[in-house]
């Protein structure tokens, strides 16, 4: 018994183990590299002693500014866009929690459908919409695509949470004459926002990773991060890797604190999601 | 998801709806009708964000598609109709075929690998571990990477000449993933990255459910004596199933569209033969600018991945059936 | 922190940043001169026109027209295609692109303004300076399209260091001796770096057409030949396929891509490789290379059967500027090319790493000064051509011709069925 004992556990330390260096040691690579000498990045076999040096990071800020006007389109594009889904999510869950009928079932069943909809079917012909609509190249194309592809998770999501809230509180809300509006926002938002949290991660990860539409649809006003990363790669000056590794540090670990901090939101949301699937 | 699968108080409401209105009585069925009229245009404002936003995106541009697939054009051409030879021709094309292929294989090795890896942790997790919370963000860690960087640093650690894995791996006299040169390699090397990608997201679906087991089903399995395993077949298998069947979907339909991974890894190659479908359908559009066959493999995953969802919606209404939700 | 202060401090965190981005939107700096021209082409075209030996070269002309250059830039494949997309819109923000010379066939020469009218106008300055062969690649149907603005003509590099280590005093003059050099130099140098002999990318057509040639044949020839020697091209690639397998292509092959070969030859990890002369400077530069001054290119060299009697014919590539139709201030636009085009402007790019399109230019001292390889490049320039002409479907012939190329030097189909796949595939894509 005892020794079964021993040996579960010794299978779950290196289990756990493992895990662990699936999941970080790519990430820890990148890290320790962006602050490795330029010399000892391609060390055979790799070094892990080493000078760090902060050298990258000044180069990158000297010879990518780029990089950082990159950043800042991310920022404002993903918060454009997270607000976006986030209110149109909510305002529609609302009446999908709320009320019942064969037109919403059957809007609801056509949120699923048209998410099935691979992205990359619809960048052909969305090009000259865009450029028609004067909206090439600006931060608000990059927010409406980036929303869109998160509605319908969005609002199948704050349809489960605002289920858990009691019908009882906006019917006296009602009997009291306030509007939906103002029910949703006085009552309903404050109790549902850890659900809107969930939403915000699945959003803030992807517009602030996104490659595809931000590639197609931008050129140079509102190019985010990634896209200037891929560019290091396949920059016309050989890759400089340092300076690769120090923008990917920069680009990551934002997003990576975010989803540590948030992750108690994003498990709730998958639960939700899940478990009343 | 749950949409398909209405919710007990809609569907209580929607029995009271139904046994409501009597032929006959004309007033009330007016005073209905208007009620539901000042409803519709109540939830309007609510409704239309959502709406608006996916009819102009995604379904109006997917029916332009629909019209290019049925013309030939190109850059300075303008489209002749052909009716459904672009359909023909990208079914009949060789690169398509072996596309779909490793698509296939890619959704179905990656995805269930996947799953059972996500399997195996969520009950590691679940049994309670030391510093949890700290290995929860460790695992969640790869969700926030973007392909753009992940990729970067796997073609570096996997580098055939001089990438740290692979040096590791030759020092143990290891085999060494070769890649870039050998097909199979080539496939395996981005199913382990999509695989890095997405486990996160399979994971904490399948951890949540588990989380939502009450610990009294497990304790009355031990009261019966149950062993372990008998447990987990009895209780863990059957209560994790639609957890599973979603985190299923959604990673088959994920998996189906993948491309950033091929394309910054392999670009399809080594001699096109780590190509997938959307990748196929890069190429035609951005570098052969033939919109007619690109438009037809558009809806060609389309149909796919609509033809996948109907075999899942199928399967969750057999289990529904059994269960009495 | 409890959940809900979490959440009420994200919710002004969130308001707090969004009104940020709004303010950044609103507040964005407004152009100082009064016109702008909106310039589509890939970054080298952006940087040879800037330098530290001949400072903005673009600074006149931006006086002259009280005007502002703004230069969005792609890699060469997304940028014919982002160029295309625009040129096919209703209306174009665009008013100067850079092309290729192996993408206008007649459908995507509609596309553009047809330059006569604007050279008969407004001439560009000695005009007849610029190489034939060049404006005859930007003309399409008797009509000139584009200016040609900067070639790529293929040498053939290598790292004197690592020759010398391994005892070879001269590098090849035949294709053969290139092999033999190359498989002596797949080794561990003395730096403890494993070289391999050559190092090659995978996707371009450019290296498997010049092994053709070098045996005397071709992948598509200008008349539409496709295969003009089926022999040839066995042999060219049986030599690639020979090299693979002695590991003096690295292993990575067919994931190498045109930057690496780049960074393998500053790092010393590749002897020889094939790069366009201009890359001369970059492979020489200080700060990135391991061996500057150490890297040096000559002719590739043709097999020995045929040397002496027939030229080595390498591959050249050449980029054009176009206008639009669809784009606004055409003038403007017309003005820049002449400006670019000019003899000044032209040498000056030329100092900054830029395949000059004028004859003079490589008669200049200052020029022959500045680079080390000018005479061999023009000697070699003189019987170069383009590795394909351009036909609608040219792009998809060339996915086919690498894809065949990379099974058989992988070895996963015989030389032969490869080649004679190469004819059945490309044949029903030429133009009749």
């Amino acid at each position: 018994m005892r020794i079964e004992r021993l040996l579960a556990n010794g299978g779950r330390l290196v289990a756990v183990a493992l895990i662990l260096i699936w999941s970080l040691f790519p990430i820890a690579f990148v890290l320790m590299s962006s602050v490795k000498p330029a010399k000892d990045i391609f060390a055979a076999p790799p070094k892990f002693v080493f000078e760090p040096t902060i050298r990258h990071y000044l180069d990158l800020i000297a010879k990518w500014g780029v990089f950082f006007d990159g950043l800042l389109n991310s920022l404002i594009v993903t918060v454009g866009a997270t607000l976006l889904a986030v209110v149109a999510s909510v305002a529609a869950g609302y009446i999908y929690s709320r009320h019942s009928g064969r037109f919403l079932s059957a809007s609801a069943v056509f949120l699923i459908v048209v998410r099935l909809i691979p992205p990359i079917a619809i960048t052909l012909p969305l090009f000259p919409v865009v450029n028609w609509l004067r909206l090439n190249d600006t931060h608000l194309v990059l927010i409406l695509l980036y929303a869109t592809f998160f509605v319908s998770l969005g609002t199948l999501l704050m349809r489960t949470f605002i289920d858990q809230v009691p019908r009882e509180l906006d019917e006296a809300a009602l009997i009291d004459g306030a509007s939906r509006f103002t029910i949703l926002r006085s009552i309903i938002l404050p109790i549902v926002a850890p659900g809107i949290l969930a939403v915000s991660v699945f959003v803030v990860v992807f517009a602030w990773n996104e490659f595809l539409f931000a590639f197609v649809f931008t050129a140079t006003r509102a190019k985010t991060a990634p896209l200037v990363i891929s560019e290091m790669i396949g920059s016309i000056d050989g890759v400089d890797w340092g300076i690769l590794f120090a923008a990917a540090t920069v680009q990551l670990l934002p997003v990576l604190l975010f989803v540590g901090f948030m992750h108690r939101y994003l498990v709730a949301g998958l639960s939700a999601g899940a478990t009343k699937g | 998801m749950s949409a398909i699968h209405a919710n007990p108080i809609t569907e209580r409401e929607r029995a009271a709806n139904r046994s409501q209105p009597q032929p006959g009585e004309t007033p009330a069925r007016l005073a209905g009708l208007r009620d539901r009229v000042r409803n519709a245009l109540g939830f309007f404002p609510f409704l239309a964000p959502v709406h608006v936003l996916l009819l102009s995106i995604i379904v109006i541009p997917a029916f332009y598609v629909g019209w290019l697939s049925l013309n030939t054009s190109s850059f300075g051409q303008a489209p002749v109709y052909v009716g459904l030879a672009n359909y023909v021709k990208v079914l009949t094309d060789p690169a398509f075929r072996e596309a779909l292929i490793n698509t296939g294989i890619i959704v179905v090795v990656a995805v269930h690998l996947e799953l059972a890896l996500a399997l195996g942790m969520a009950l590691l997790f679940a049994g309670g571990l030391p510093g949890r919370r700290f290995l929860l963000v460790a695992v969640l860690a790869p969700y926030a990477i973007s392909e753009v960087t992940a990729v970067a640093m796997w073609r570096f650690l996997f580098d055939p000449d001089i990438g740290p894995v692979t040096m590791a791996l030759r020092a143990l006299h290891l085999p060494v993933l070769e890649w870039s040169y050998v097909p199979s390699h080539g496939l395996i090397i981005i199913a382990l990255l999509t695989i890095w990608l997405h486990l996160p997201f399979t994971f904490v679906i399948l951890f949540a459910a588990r989380l939502a087991i009450p610990g009294e089903l497990y304790e009355a399995a031990k009261v019966d004596g149950a062993t372990t395993l008998q447990s987990f077949r009895r209780v863990t298998l059957p209560l994790l199933g639609p957890a599973m069947l979603i985190a299923l979907l959604f990673r088959y339909i994920f998996a189906f569209r993948l491309f950033s991974e091929v394309w910054l890894m392999t670009q399809g190659g080594p001699a096109r033969s780590t190509e997938v479908v959307a990748v196929y359908l890069y190429q035609e559009a951005f570098r052969f600018n033939a919109f007619g066959t690109a438009a037809a493999t558009a809806w060609i995953m389309v149909l796919i991945s609509l033809l996948l969802a109907a075999g899942y919606v199928l399967i969750l209404r057999r289990q529904g059936g059994a269960h009495a939700h | 922190m409890t959940k809900t202060q979490k959440f009420t401090m994200t919710r002004r965190q969130m308001l707090g940043t969004t009104l940020a981005g709004a303010g950044m939107l609103a507040g964005r700096p407004a152009f100082a001169a009064a016109k702008t021209l909106n310039i589509l082409s890939h970054k080298v075209h952006q940087t040879v026109l800037n330098g530290p030996a001949t400072g903005d070269l673009t600074e006149n002309w931006r006086k002259a027209n009280d005007a502002d250059l703004a230069w969005v830039t792609f890699d060469s494949n997304p940028l014919q295609d982002r160029l295309f997309r625009e040129a096919s819109l209703p209306k174009t923000d665009f008013g100067v692109g850079y092309i290729i010379d192996n993408r206008p066939t007649a459908d995507i020469a509609k596309l553009f303004t047809p330059l006569d009218a604007y050279q008969a106008k407004a001439p560009i300055e000695d005009y007849s300076d610029i190489a034939p062969g060049l404006v005859q690649a930007m003309t399409v149907g008797g009509k000139l399209i584009g200016i040609p603005v900067r070639h790529a003509t293929q040498g053939l590099f290598y790292n004197e260091a690592l020759l010398e280590e391994k005892g070879i005093k001269a590098p090849a003059t035949t294709l053969e001796e290139l092999v033999d050099q190359a498989k002596q130099l797949t080794f561990t140098a003395k730096s403890g770096t494993p070289v391999v002999g050559l190092v090659l990318a995978s996707d371009l057509a450019v290296f498997p057409v010049m092994f053709a040639r070098a045996y005397g044949g071709d992948f598509i020839t200008s008349d539409f030949k496709l295969l003009p020697d089926p022999e040839a091209m066995e042999k060219g690639l049986t030599v690639l396929k020979a090299l693979f397998d002695a590991g003096a292509l690295p292993r990575s092959y067919a994931t190498t891509r045109n930057d690496d070969q780049v960074t393998w030859l500053q790092q010393g990890r590749a002897a020889y490789t094939v790069l366009p002369f201009a890359r001369n400077a970059q492979l020489n530069n200080k700060d990135q290379s391991g061996f500057p001054g150490k890297i040096k290119a000559v002719e590739f060299p043709i097999s020995a059967g045929l040397k002496g009697k027939t030229p080595m014919a390498s591959v050249v590539e050449s980029w054009g500027m176009v206008i639009p139709n669809n784009a606004g201030d055409k003038d403007l636009a017309w003005s820049f090319l002449r400006e670019v085009a000019s003899k000044r402007v032209t040498l000056g790019m030329a100092i900054n790493g830029n395949g000059p399109v004028r004859v003079s230019t490589y008669a200049d001292k200052a020029f022959a000064a500045a680079n080390p390889v000018a005479a061999v490049e023009a000697a070699v320039l003189k019987n170069a051509r383009g590795a394909f002409p351009p036909f609608p479907e040219a792009a998809r012939a060339q996915t086919i011709f690498l894809e065949e190329v990379q099974l058989a030097v992988l070895g996963r189909k015989p030389v032969k069925a490869a080649v004679a796949d190469i004819a059945t595939r490309v044949r029903p894509l030429l133009p009749s």
